[in-house]
């Protein structure tokens, strides 16, 4: 999955679960966004594991900084689940 | 599972309003983990579960309190606490799992440690009084899921020291010692259903505290919405049956009495018997059941005064509607004759066109389609949850159940010192019959599976059975055997063939679970009335060894006759003389029906 698509699939999980508009760009980060507690954390991890099929290890997602970290993570695991 | 935002926006989208539900449920949840998203789960289970598929709106609004991390003790002892100042209607606990273990060591003494499960168990149900005492609130308290760990082995099982044993001894004290006002959440059975290993979250746990893997909270959440709406009292009342292929395989009016499936011939008629004791044991349970089918009420009433395999009989039915109305209509005169509110009743019917009519005319009514296949019936009955009681009143225990009767007969073997007493108190009933045409597959069957209790092992077709049955000199006869404790059904097949003055039994068979009951004793006594009215003076028994009926190579001696000459090792025969003969006294009360 080529990281524009990676982008897509967050645009499409952010759209589900914020009630606000929130963009997925790279520099964004959970700060930046009033509504992004660590409820609704546990919300985005949840959808984009079941959206594209992966499983993150523990600790893995709390030392991204931004969604752009984040992305590269989602495709590391894509690509091991590919192989 | 759908992430629980989504689910809540998806439902704003598609015009579900909470708000619009006519009361509202004030429920706090307090325990020992992260309370999101399950709390929201439950809160989403309870205001949905009253949305039914017809459109009437039962729903509660849901206000949420959800207790921090791990303070749940502290939110109930503390007198004015956030917890109490919420007023809830209704109140979850989840216990803490990491203070459910036994500090002691793997080799204390039994007493030790299954003091320390006891005294857990009524510090968590101490402290779940307290909250009902302050706040006046209905109360859930979840188990202990138990550990999917392997470790400490087999062992594990050896010791109450070890986490597995020692949860399930606590859950045992909370369950059996929890007053009637506090309901148990049976996280353990949930999670022994679903599989323990995929019920836990290790990462879930590390990374924010979550009790339980994500899609066993939804299990959960479903179960707490299912009790909070039983707390109001929502279970039903009455269940009303189809017939044709719900009750029984096949259609009465076409097939007849000997061409429905119901009963131990055949598998789908063992399906359908399982599913009528099912219902049974709902009637006695206080349940109450209807018939609404359509047919002509002579032909739908046979089987249930005729048919021997049938589990229901006509006093089991509360009300019985066969005719050609619409069954909305008939619906409709059950609850009249009943006087009973039509929501509480499950309608069952194998017919998605029957469903759907029931659904459009009395939407009140909760329409169960049964599946293609009758070994699911039970459990598609079942899954439905439509009786469960959280107690259950004098008012029911009053009623004949089975758990009785078990209880009843594990007494009894205790009691009876000799067998002579246990058989009479058994109360044996047998029931001798001729062959009749509705019994030939089971007949068949027996002749055709009967190993052990099978003199001659001679097999026959139903074709050759109904041949004999029409046959003068030919007199076959079956035993049904009835006790205190239950119906045996039809257990034992003789034929006997006449020629002149003598008789030979060609067969003698019997089912292995009636052994020792004295019905071998009263089927020598009906041979020889037979063979005496036959105006016989001498029967002729015969035994041929087979690789399996070597508990009867001895049968004829053990019943008093005298072996002839000329027996070899895998061929013997006995003569009995009926002049001679003494009727053997038995425990069993025998009914002779058209011989």
């Amino acid at each position: 999955m080529s990281r524009e698509q990676v982008f897509e699939a967050l645009q499409a999980v952010f759209d589900d679960v914020f009630q606000e508009q929130v963009v997925a760009s790279a520099e964004l980060s959970a700060s930046d966004v009033e509504e992004w507690d660590s409820i609704v954390h546990i919300n985005v991890v949840i959808a984009v594991e079941q959206k594209l099929g992966i499983r993150f290890r523990v600790g893995e997602v709390e030392a991204t900084r931004n969604v752009g970290d984040f992305a590269d993570l989602i495709q590391r695991r894509l690509a091991e689940k590919g192989r | 599972m759908v992430a629980l935002s989504t689910l809540r926006k998806r439902a704003a989208k598609s015009g579900f309003q909470p708000a619009s539900a006519p009361s509202v449920l004030r429920l706090a949840i307090v325990g020992g983990c992260t309370l999101f998203p399950l709390a929201e789960l439950i809160q989403h289970c309870i205001e949905t579960s009253g949305l039914g598929t017809t459109g009437q709106n039962h729903s509660r609004r849901v206000e949420l309190f959800t207790g921090d991390y791990d303070n749940y003790v502290s939110e109930i002892v503390t007198p004015d606490s956030s917890l109490y100042e919420f007023r809830p209607d209704l109140i979850f606990v989840i216990p803490s799992e990491r203070k459910c273990r036994y500090s002691g060591g793997l080799f204390d003494g039994r007493d030790r440690q299954e003091a320390a499960a006891r005294k857990t168990a009524a510090d968590i149900l101490a402290l779940c009084e307290m909250a009902q005492n302050r706040s006046g609130a209905e109360l859930i308290l979840a188990n202990f899921r138990l550990p999917s760990g392997i470790d400490p082995g087999p062992y594990r099982g050896k010791s109450a020291a070890s986490e597995w044993t020692f949860r399930k001894l606590v859950n045992l004290e909370l369950g059996l010692s929890a007053p009637s006002s506090i309901q148990i959440c049976d996280v353990e059975f949930l999670s022994s259903r679903h599989g323990t290993l995929v019920s836990t979250d290790q990462r879930g746990w590390f990374e924010s505290k979550q009790p339980y893997a994500l899609d066993f909270q939804v299990l959960v959440a479903r179960e707490v919405s299912h009790i909070a709406a039983s707390l109001r009292g929502s279970a039903k009342k009455v269940v009303v049956l189809d017939l044709d292929n719900t009750l029984w395989g096949g259609v009465i009016g076409d097939d007849g009495l000997d061409g429905i499936e119901i009963g131990d011939t055949s598998p789908r008629g063992e399906a359908f018997k399982a599913f009528q004791a099912c219902l049974k044991s709902l009637g006695e349970r206080g349940i109450l059941l209807a018939v609404c089918s359509k047919n002509d009420h002579a032909r739908a009433i046979e089987p249930f005064t005729d048919h021997p395999e049938m589990v229901l009989r006509m006093e089991d039915f509360a009300s019985f509607q066969a005719n050609w109305e619409p069954k909305s209509e008939n619906l409709r005169r059950i609850a009249r004759e009943l006087n009973l509110g039509l929501d509480s009743f499950v309608f069952v019917d194998d017919n998605p066109a029957e469903i759907e009519i029931v659904r459009q005319f009395v939407p009140e009514v909760e329409a169960l389609l049964l599946g293609p296949d009758p070994s699911m019936y039970v459990q598609e009955l079942q899954d439905g949850r439509y009786f469960e009681a959280l107690n259950i009143t004098p008012e029911d225990a009053e009623r004949v159940s089975q758990y009785r009767v078990a209880v009843q007969r594990e007494e009894l073997l205790a009691s009876s010192t000799d067998m002579v007493s246990y058989l009479r108190s058994l109360e044996m009933k047998a029931v001798i019959a001729a062959f009749q045409s509705v019994d030939v597959p089971r007949i068949s069957q027996l002749i055709n599976k009967s190993n052990q209790f099978n003199v001659t092992t001679r097999r026959r077709t139903e074709l050759e059975i109904r041949t004999l049955m029409a046959n003068p000199a030919c007199r076959g006869f079956t035993v049904r055997l009835s006790d205190r404790f239950g119906d045996h059904g039809l257990i034992s097949v003789v034929i006997c063939l006449i020629e002149g003055q003598h008789m030979e039994i060609d067969t003698w068979l019997m089912s292995c679970r009636v052994l020792k009951r004295q019905v071998e004793e009263e089927v020598v006594n009906e041979i020889v009335r037979i063979a005496r009215e036959s105006g016989c003076d001498r029967i002729t028994g015969r035994y041929i060894r087979t690789a399996k009926n070597g508990m009867v190579s001895d049968l004829y001696p053990r019943m008093g006759f005298r072996p002839a000459p000329g027996a070899s090792e895998d061929e013997a025969e006995y003569i009995l003389i009926p002049a001679e003969y003494q009727t053997a006294e038995t425990s069993i009360e025998v009914t002779l029906k058209s011989i």
